[in-house]
């Protein structure tokens, strides 16, 4: 069997736009307008009828997210930063959900290069306006030459893998995500053809498998042994499966070793690394911004 | 047949989408969450200023109104030490007045009476006085009377120490 990890699906593809080439609209760009409408969404939901007094549940969620916002954002650039509050936010919030939504099975927007380039040029672009800023132009330039001009090259280098960095660190963790999660899901699939083919070859055997595996758990109950009842719950569920496998058609199709299995790993790549990387993320623009700000 | 784009792709027309969307989002997200929710934490806290500036000045207040309640308690106080002292002194005053009055009504009542036992013992004198001179005379009467007569000397003696028997 054969597993095949892409990029985005290119959905509908324009030639000879002007200025342009050639576009693609992949499955990044759509997907990232249905996060957008979601994100809105919750904006204008959580955002609308609030009160000063006698608040309800859903604007107490709310002012919890602004408050931990604004005191991450002074926490790591101190007040005089407030105008970047919105950026902060937004990248945060478009990452978490652009990360999770892959839990529905869609495409992440994340999983594809070009929207944290996006996200981290723009922070480039702020970074060096703040550095021109705090230094003044002729002083950024002349930065590049220190210590010896022959370095210049180097640090315009290492200028811009900042963004480059940036991007591909979120990246990188979204993307090894996917393909663990490809892996394993191959793998199970593979598994359940392999065992359930070969338990399924025979019809005895598989109602063998099942019928002990039922009398074993009826009997374990009335025992009250735990471990025993699963082991009995398993093996019947195990006969099912192979019976329902050889059946052939469509059931013969389903990877049922792949039920349930994949939630487990999804739910620390999905949820755990999406909500660290969008944290990571944020946390790097605010210190960037910053620093750079001197 | 579907066209993937591979694992790592270069497409300009999607980092301008992206970077287009993200500015987009932001505002999105800026005038319809985070200003409306910040505008009213920042209405609570001008609300909870105004009600600690508020108490403030109501503790002022009563703070001041308590002074003026301790001043007058003072001054009542005060005022009403005086009045005591006032009727002390008035009402000793007075009842000097009055044991004064009485002692002089009680030497005048006891002058009254001495010279009243003054007046009847010189009364009683002047009439022991005109008795005696009356008995005098009566006897003196008697013995000129009986000189003639020595015979009723005796008779007339006994008689007049009966009479004064009598008188006594």
């Amino acid at each position: 069997m054969e597993i095949s990890i892409n990029g985005a699906r290119i959905l509908a593809v324009f030639e000879n736009v002007p200025l342009l080439g050639t576009v693609r609209l992949t499955q990044t760009v759509a997907m990232s307008w249905v996060v957008m409408i979601i994100i809105s969404a919750l904006c204008i939901w959580l955002g609308s009828n609030l009160k000063v007094t006698g608040i309800s549940r859903k604007q107490a969620v709310a002012e919890m997210a602004v408050t931990s916002l604004v005191k991450f954002v002074h926490n790591n650039m101190g007040t005089g930063f407030d105008h970047y509050i919105p950026l902060v936010g937004t990248i945060f919030i478009t990452s978490v959900i652009s990360n999770t939504i892959s839990v529905l099975g869609f495409w992440s927007p994340t999983a594809d290069l070009m929207t944290e380039l996006g996200w981290a040029l723009v922070v480039f672009v702020i970074i060096t306006y703040h550095k021109i800023k705090a230094a003044g132009f002729g002083a950024y330039l002349k930065g590049f030459l220190d210590p010896l001009f022959v370095l210049a090259p180097i640090n315009v280098m290492a200028e811009c893998f900042t963004p480059i960095s940036m991007a591909c660190r979120h990246f990188g963790n979204i993307l090894s995500g996917t393909v663990i999660s490809a892996l394993i899901y191959g793998a199970l699939t593979a598994a359940t053809h392999g065992l359930l083919g070969l338990l399924g070859s025979s019809l005895i055997a598989a109602v063998i498998v099942s019928a002990a595996g039922v009398v074993l758990a009826v009997v374990m109950k009335k025992m009250g042994k735990t471990v025993y009842f699963v082991l009995g719950i398993i093996l019947t569920l195990l006969g099912v499966f192979a019976l329902l496998h050889n059946a052939g058609g469509f059931l013969g199709e389903i990877p049922f070793l792949a039920i349930g299995i994949p939630a487990v790993t999804g739910a620390y790549f999905d949820w755990f690394g999406g909500c660290i990387q969008a944290f990571i993320f944020c946390t790097l623009t605010t210190l960037f911004i910053k620093q750079a700000a001197g | 047949m579907e066209l993937y784009q591979s694992l790592v792709a270069v497409e300009p027309a999607t980092l301008i989408v992206t970077i287009c969307n993200l500015f987009l989002q932001m505002y999105i997200v800026k005038k319809f969450f985070l200003n409306k929710v910040l505008a009213v934490l920042d209405k609570r806290r001008e609300a909870a200023d105004q009600e600690i500036v508020q108490a403030q000045a109501a503790k002022e207040e009563a703070m001041s109104i308590k002074a003026t309640y301790e001043e007058n308690m003072k001054q009542a106080k005060a005022e009403a030490n005086e009045i005591l002292n006032h009727a002390q002194k008035t009402a000793a005053a007075r009842s000097e007045e009055i044991i004064g009055q009485a002692q002089a009504q009680a030497a005048q009542i006891k002058e009254k009476a001495s010279a009243d036992i003054a007046q009847e013992k010189k009364n009683a004198l002047n009439e022991a006085k005109d008795e005696i001179s009356g008995i005098a005379m009566a006897i003196a009467e008697k013995v000129v009377e009986r000189q003639l007569n020595e015979a009723d000397q005796e008779k007339l003696i006994n008689q007049f120490i009966d009479n004064l028997g009598g008188a006594l």
